[in-house]
């Protein structure tokens, strides 16, 4: 998020897109309701399902899915043909915006209502609704991103909220409501096989920066990999490892994989699930690390799997970062239960048995907070430097001298701070940055502008025009030495940049000229690194809509992705639709989370939701002769099967099927239960919807697309 | 001063039962019996609209009322509560009650109904305070601690308010205020012919 | 009809003496909580009912000599803070955080019953593998020792990249920072976790 849960409470409008916030992320709406009943804030909800919080909406909004981009150009290009857009910001802070309102014209309301069903009249209305109560606050989740074009989807929610001026606003911002409790964590340390910690990359550049904070040769991690270019490729991803070990797709490395650590890791969350078994069998050493077996567990049948029991995170201790980029610590409940290992206590176990515990613990004595400092250390990228445990615990003890409205501490021992720190937090007396990129405040007091990363001027390659990518002038932060835009900052110590700096001279310097270490740039429309430098649509690998394929085709093959060829062309077929009618899409139910692992394992949240399900609307039921509460079988293209309850409800309309994702240990209508060790299968067990939900991958990210699959169903 | 009651404002109710589950995860509910539960009007339809239901703690309680053994009392402040020693789980409550709140134990042989329980407002129940018997029974006694009711201190909205029911009132009319609409507390007009 | 004739036969009832008969009632009527901590909370509790109740040191402690710890719920995002009340090193009740500035003690039912990752009786509590296809409990040793020996034997017979790792975004940053660091210093790149999906 750029902004916080708490500062929605100041949005006077508030978009909701591929979110369900009231069962995915139920505390949050005590501030969303809040905006809405003080603020009179009218709340937008775009999103196949009539959900629980389009219950609570002002305005839902039923679109197809997979066409959330087209939805929100044309909102972009209705606000630009009124008028309504934030001329002064788009002049002072936008870069490429010719280009791009270039392009949204196409996406007229009429044309949405095409592509997505939205009516356009509806598209009008939402237009002026954002238009007229600003800030406007837009949250997206899965529902915007599992998509083919999910890329691009996430850069038209930040253009309509660029054209509104919407950003670096209290209240507005681009709210992306994170799914676990600590995927943005996990995500900052990069926990991702394209980066290293802090979205440092995989250059040469990154490699020795890293190197440096681990205090290890460069030379002796090149040592470690096979041959350097592997330093420098993208691994394989979690939505497509099982490929490096079946050999059905071509893979760009030189060994299969034989081998799979899965540690706190649901796995029943993988698309096409039904292979990603095959691959756990055909494993020649497979590790779960979990506090409760997971579906691996139960799927996995060979003599190659251990489980580890690691005790929950309320037996140890470690920071975890929200949605809203605060950190806060864990203190330790109790110790371990019986037969668990935390965490750290595995890992050092581990690495010191594969012999390199002497050079991977070389800074870290304490654990966990010498593996805090060792991060403050590293992650200047994101300004993870000013967060050091003391100050986290200190933030967590006086948790409740925080205000309600700004989070920031009114006295007390965090006076002046906002709570968590949010990164970036340049300095240790830094407060945190509540709201990114908002130009009101000091850079010393949370201040930000928008970052230099992308050069100082750009040609583009569709206009042939040239642009400066600095800020103009008189955008600034209070306070600072140069008013309007600046570079990034480097060579304060030669040689070394904000970003590389272990003595962080240069972040000092820069705050103590007023002025944000990454410089003060323009956020751009454009990003020409991408296949589609500006969102536009494109239909779903398996569209129910083929005759829009042609119009709106998806992109060429890709021979290597994440070491993987990838189909986007080869795999759209227009006949599809024919034998697969329904569009299937996946979320969240409130009682489970994620793999459902942990939730199935609560008896009370079995109690309350004890069964699988589809919903079904009542049309199709009755159409094809099956009863409320009867089973059903649920077919995908790729032939994955799922023998679920229907359910009949009018959440969703009569061309699209919604399963929840948090169920396992039935597979293909067998139970599974039995193969669980003894007396540790879940309490409830059920179909995962994930081997049904279909091929298709993300351009850039290779994000599943799990929203927007097709499906046949058929009585049970 | 007011007595205690409970009020679910529908306007900000999820359906998360984040109630239903802080109640039996801290009074040790046995699976079967619910002292809350969420119930959802117009499910998946314009509309829709879902509130949290427990006994409410009547001012004449008809359950009081109809119990055979009078095991069932009223409390100075309002609160409902009974003894379980005394219970026949006779049904008789269950018949009564306008809000469905008495709970039996299932799972047995016809017949063998076991004591009722529902929701004490968190005030235990004619045990020994604190006392290991109380919290078998009847579950925490955290009026006793000055503390709160466990479904309405940890609902995810604060669309349940528990508590003195001067202060519930006020907090409910500002909300109304502030929204503008009118105050239709679900529930009140049953529950609390009398202030 | 039913509802008016449990009123009236209700005239007969004698609630105020029911009352004054049980000799615990007054003593539990204590309150403590502001009205001030109510109204942030939602529950609303107020200090007047203090002016009929009996002293301070009618109450005790449900739990002596308890300490309150405090945590972050395992769930979601949203980062809703947990008090969790510790007697003699065991965790005996999760209480309302109320005084935390996102959730204020607010939960959904996961939240709500995240005391129950701890207590749960699905939890494993030793290493396991199989042999023969069967479950078998071994000791932590023996389940390290053959891990380690099995990863080393693929790393020297295929490579490093043999080897892909699925970390976590449900443990702490440091451990995923470690399991990010754990890839870089095996020397492979075949390292990820749930925020690719």
């Amino acid at each position: 998020m750029t902004n916080s849960l708490n500062d929605m409470r100041h949005a006077q409008s508030m978009i909701f897109i591929g979110s369900n916030a009231a069962e995915a992320h139920p505390v949050s709406m005590q501030h969303i309701l809040h905006a809405k009943e003080v603020n009179n804030a009218p709340i937008i909800v775009v999103d196949p399902r009539y959900t629980k919080l389009a219950a609570k909406a002002t305005e839902f909004v039923r679109i197809r899915p997979g066409t959330d981009c087209i939805f929100i150009m044309g909102l972009v290009n209705e606000i630009l043909q009124k008028g309504w857009e934030d001329k002064e910001f788009i002049r002072t802070r936008v870069a490429g915006f010719p280009e791009m309102a270039e392009v949204a014209t196409k996406y007229t309301p009429e044309e949405v209502e095409k592509v997505t069903g939205i009516p356009a009249a509806q598209t009008r209305e939402v237009a002026e609704i954002l238009a007229k109560n600003r800030p406007t606050s837009l949250t997206w989740c899965m529902g915007g991103t599992q998509h083919s074009i999910g890329s691009s989807i996430t850069r038209a929610f930040c253009i309509l909220q660029l054209v509104l001026g919407n950003m670096g606003k209290s209240g507005g911002g681009t709210n992306i409501f994170r799914g676990h409790d600590n995927v943005q964590g996990a995500t900052d340390m990069c926990v991702l096989s394209h980066t290293l910690p802090a979205y440092y990359g995989l250059s040469d550049g990154a490699w020795k920066h890293w190197c440096r904070v681990w205090d290890v040769d460069y030379d002796y991690i090149k040592g470690r990999f096979k041959e350097k270019k592997w330093m420098n490729a993208k691994g394989f991803t979690l939505s497509r490892w099982y490929e490096g070990v079946l050999g059905e797709e071509k893979i760009e490395q030189y060994t299969p994989i034989k081998a799979m650590i899965q540690w706190g890791c649901g796995s029943n969350s993988n698309s096409q699930y039904n292979r990603v078994v095959k691959a756990y069998n055909k494993l020649e050493l497979f590790v779960i690390v979990d506090p409760f077996p997971t579906m691996a567990a139960a799927t996995c049948t060979t003599d190659n799997v251990y489980i580890l029991p690691c005790s929950s995170q309320y037996e140890t201790s470690g920071s975890v970062t929200s949605t809203s980029r605060q950190i806060q610590w864990r203190y330790k409940i109790v110790e371990p239960i019986n037969g668990c290992r935390d965490d750290y206590t595995i890992m050092k176990d581990l690495v010191e048995r594969l012999g390199f515990a002497d050079e991977f613990y070389k800074n870290i004595k304490e654990v966990p907070e010498d593996i805090t400092r060792e991060i403050n250390k590293g992650s200047l990228t994101i300004g993870y430097n000013g967060q050091t445990p003391e100050r986290i615990k200190k933030h967590m003890d006086n948790w409740h001298t925080f205000d309600i409205e700004t989070l920031e501490a009114k006295g007390g021992p965090c006076n002046g701070d906002y709570y968590g720190m949010p990164w970036p937090c340049w300095t240790e007396e830094h407060p945190g940055t509540p709201i990114l990129y908002d130009v009101s405040k000091p850079v010393a007091k949370g201040g930000l502008p928008f970052r230099n990363r992308f050069g100082l001027e750009h040609k583009y390659s569709m206009s042939g025009r040239t642009e400066d990518m600095l800020a103009a002038k008189g955008v600034y932060n209070p306070g600072s030495e140069v008013k309007g835009g600046y570079p990034e900052f480097k060579d304060v110590v030669p040689g070394t940049n904000w970003k590389t700096d272990l003595s962080q001279k240069t972040i000092k310097e820069a705050i103590s000229r007023g002025m944000a270490p990454f410089g003060n740039a323009r956020a751009r429309c454009v990003v020409w690194t991408f296949p589609d430098q500006i969102p536009i649509h494109r239909e779903p690998l398996h569209t129910p809509r083929p005759d829009l394929i042609p119009e709106y085709p998806t992109y060429e093959d890709q021979p290597n992705q994440y070491r993987v060829f990838t189909k986007f062309k080869s795999e759209q077929n227009p006949d599809l639709a024919k034998d697969f009618p329904f569009v299937l899409t996946t979320g969240r139910m409130v009682e489970h989370m994620g793999a459902g692992a942990e939730t199935r394992s609560n008896k009370y949240l079995c109690e309350l939701q004890p069964d699988m399900y589809a919903e079904i609307n009542p049309v199709v039921g009755n159409n094809m002769g099956v009863r409320d509460g009867e089973m059903i079988w649920i077919e995908s293209p790729e032939g994955g099967k799922v023998k679920v309850k229907a359910l009949f409800t009018e959440r969703v309309d009569e061309k699209t099927i919604f399963m929840p994702f948090h169920f396992g240990g039935v597979l293909m209508g067998k139970s599974l239960a039995g193969e669980y060790p003894e007396g540790h299968a879940p309490y409830v067990v059920g179909e995962p919807a994930n081997v049904c939900t279909n091929y298709g991958y993300d351009i850039v990210t290779q994000i599943q697309a799990t929203k927007d699959g097709l499906c046949k169903i058929s009585r049970a | 001063m007011g007595r205690m009651k409970f009020l679910c404002d529908v306007e900000r109710c999820i359906d998360c039962s984040g109630c239903v589950v802080a109640c039996k995860e801290g009074n040790h509910i046995p699976v079967g019996v619910n002292r809350r539960r969420v119930i959802t009007i117009g499910s998946g339809q314009p509309g829709e609209k879902s509130i949290s239901v427990s006994c409410m703690h009547c001012s004449d309680a008809p359950c009081i009322a109809v119990c055979p053994v009078d095991c069932i009392y009223q409390r100075e402040d309002g609160i409902v509560l009974h003894n379980k020693d005394t219970c026949i789980g006779c049904g008789y409550c269950f018949m009564a009650c306008p809000f469905g709140a008495p709970q039996f134990p299932t799972g047995q042989v016809f017949g063998a109904r076991g004591a009722m329980d529902k929701c004490t407002f968190c005030a235990g129940g004619p045990a020994e305070t604190f006392s290991a018997k109380e919290m078998k029974l009847y579950g925490q006694n955290r009026i006793a601690e000055g503390k709160v009711p466990l479904c309405a201190g940890m609902c995810a909205t604060k669309s349940l308010l528990a508590g003195d029911s001067d202060e519930v009132a006020d907090v409910y009319r500002e909300r109304n205020f502030k929204r503008g609409s009118g105050a239709n507390a679900w529930g009140w007009s049953k529950a609390y012919t009398k202030k | 009809m039913a509802q008016r004739k449990i009123r009236s036969s209700s005239s007969v009832g004698t609630k105020s003496s029911r009352v004054t008969l049980n000799p615990r009632v007054a003593r539990r009527s204590f309150l403590k909580l502001s009205a001030a901590t109510a109204a942030l909370t939602g529950a609303v509790m107020t200090t007047r009912m203090t002016a009929k109740a009996a002293t301070p040191a009618a109450v005790k402690k449900a739990y002596p000599d308890s300490t309150n710890v405090r945590s972050i719920c395992t769930h979601c995002a949203v980062g809703c803070g947990i008090n969790a009340e510790v007697q003699n090193g065991v965790w005996v009740r999760q209480d309302v955080a109320q005084d935390h500035p996102v959730s204020r003690g607010g939960y959904c039912c996961k939240g709500a019953s995240a005391i129950d990752m701890v207590t749960s009786e699905k939890r494993l509590k030793s290493p396991m593998k199989r042999v023969n296809g069967k479950w078998q409990k071994i000791s932590w040793d023996t389940a390290m020792s053959e891990i380690a020996a099995k990863m080393t034997a693929i790393r020297d017979k295929d490579g490093p990249d043999a080897l892909h790792l699925n970390g976590s975004a449900k443990v702490s940053t440091e451990m995923a920072y470690l399991q990010r660091k754990f890839a870089a210093f095996w020397g492979s790149n075949n390292v990820d976790h749930q925020a690719r999906i």
